[in-house]
């Protein structure tokens, strides 16, 4: 199958993750994929979860805010944080969500009732 | 003549900080270097987002955007990007220099200042400028996040129309010996014009709500980095004052070192002079 090189750019860190053959992204309006010979185009993404497929194998990633830019020759996508999925520390993870919610329910509680 | 006591003193107390100039250029050196790698590791981003915005913008309507938006200027912002420590040499007085010097010809009462970093912020509060937004002790633990945080509490004064116009004062790192302190226009952004003719591309969603969301991205990647600079020129200059500091002791300590052998050679000639005159005198 076709291949096209894939890189993940945020304000700190390049992922170069070479010679793909597919990637799905999310889209602000719903996933989209991406394979070899797309039209060229830039097309913004939400916050979730990026596949790639790598000779025959699928890698995740998680990310947040940005934008795919397709070219003929490669594919983009420069995204305010990027995480690979065997990176996330799933305790540390948890405790952000942990603290999420702690906040969201002290903003609940202190904005007044209706 | 001094004691001998007191230079030896003197050698000691000298050695001690010494010691520790040496350590604090070290601790400098260290934090430049990663400095320059998250510099190094921004740029990709930036200037692929640079070059995005400047083929969209041809095809946009510029009056879309408030931050392109060029007004009467009535008054004027001011980011001054410095360090929250001294013992930097002159790389805080440089900045403040340059800005207060931008910003009296201006006139102080025309004029709204941002201050990153301890130094600024004390500079011109003691001389009564005003100031609308501070940011402090964020330099140990800087983040991305601390840049967007900056970056949005700049921008919504500009769109709400306190200020018309914002400058930024930093130190850009040339190189380790070499950094410029530098005066540009943040906003209303001005992009090069491209020229590129418009391509046959898929936008979505609109091109104009692409620009909307990118614009601002673009000026968060702009203030991440002013301050990467301004931390690299900061630990540069700090290594090198330090460097000079070392070198400077180390020629204290050979005067002192002579001063002191000096000393001890005239102490045991008096003395030999008395035993001498004093056996000359028995014998005489």
């Amino acid at each position: 199958m076709k291949t096209f090189p894939l890189d993940i750019v945020t304000p700190t860190r390049l992922i170069e993750e070479g010679d793909v053959t597919y990637v799905r992204c999310p889209g602000i309006d719903g996933a989209f994929g991406i394979m070899a010979n797309h039209r060229e185009g830039i097309i913004a993404l939400g916050f979730g979860e990026v596949k790639a497929t790598k000779d025959g194998k699928e890698e995740f990633f998680v990310v947040a805010g940005g934008f795919a830019e397709i070219t003929k020759e490669k594919v983009h996508l420069l995204v305010e944080t990027a995480e690979r999925s065997t990176e996330i520390d799933s305790s540390r993870a948890e405790e952000a969500l942990e603290r999420a919610k702690a906040r969201f329910k002290e903003t609940d509680e202190s904005s007044p009732s209706h | 003549m001094a004691n001998l006591k007191d230079i030896r003193d003197r050698i000691k107390s000298v050695k001690s900080i010494q010691k520790v100039t040496k350590a604090m250029k070290m601790v400098a050196a260290a934090k430049m270097r990663r400095a320059q790698e998250r510099m190094e590791q921004a740029r990709p981003y930036s200037s692929r987002l640079q070059e995005v915005i400047n083929n969209l913008l041809p095809e946009v309507d510029r009056d879309l955007l408030p931050l392109l938006a060029v007004r009467e200027v009535k008054r004027v912002g001011y980011v001054v990007v410095t360090s929250d420590r001294g013992f930097a040499g002159a790389f805080n007085s440089n900045i403040l220099k340059t800005a207060q010097a931008e910003i009296d010809v201006i006139g102080k009462d025309d004029v709204d200042l941002f201050c990153i970093g301890k130094k600024a912020h004390d500079h011109f509060e003691r001389r009564e400028y005003t100031i609308i937004d501070s940011h402090l002790d964020f330099w140990n633990n800087l983040s991305f996040s601390d840049a967007m945080r900056i970056g949005d509490g700049i921008i919504s004064h500009f769109t709400s129309g306190t200020v018309d116009e914002i400058h930024v004062v930093y130190d850009e790192f040339v190189n380790v010996a070499t950094q410029e302190t530098m005066s540009e226009l943040l906003l209303p952004l001005v992009f090069e014009g491209s020229d590129a003719t418009p391509k046959d591309r898929l936008y979505e969603p609109s091109k104009d709500e692409l620009v909307t969301s990118l614009v601002p991205r673009h000026l968060n990647v702009q203030m991440w980095k002013y301050l990467l600079e301004s931390y690299a020129s900061e630990q540069a200059a700090r290594m090198m004052a330090m460097e000079n500091a070392t070198s400077n002791a180390e020629d204290m300590i050979k005067d002192l070192t002579l001063e002191f052998n000096k000393a001890r050679q005239a102490a045991i000639t008096t003395e030999m002079l008395e035993i001498v005159s004093g056996a000359e005198a028995l014998s005489g």
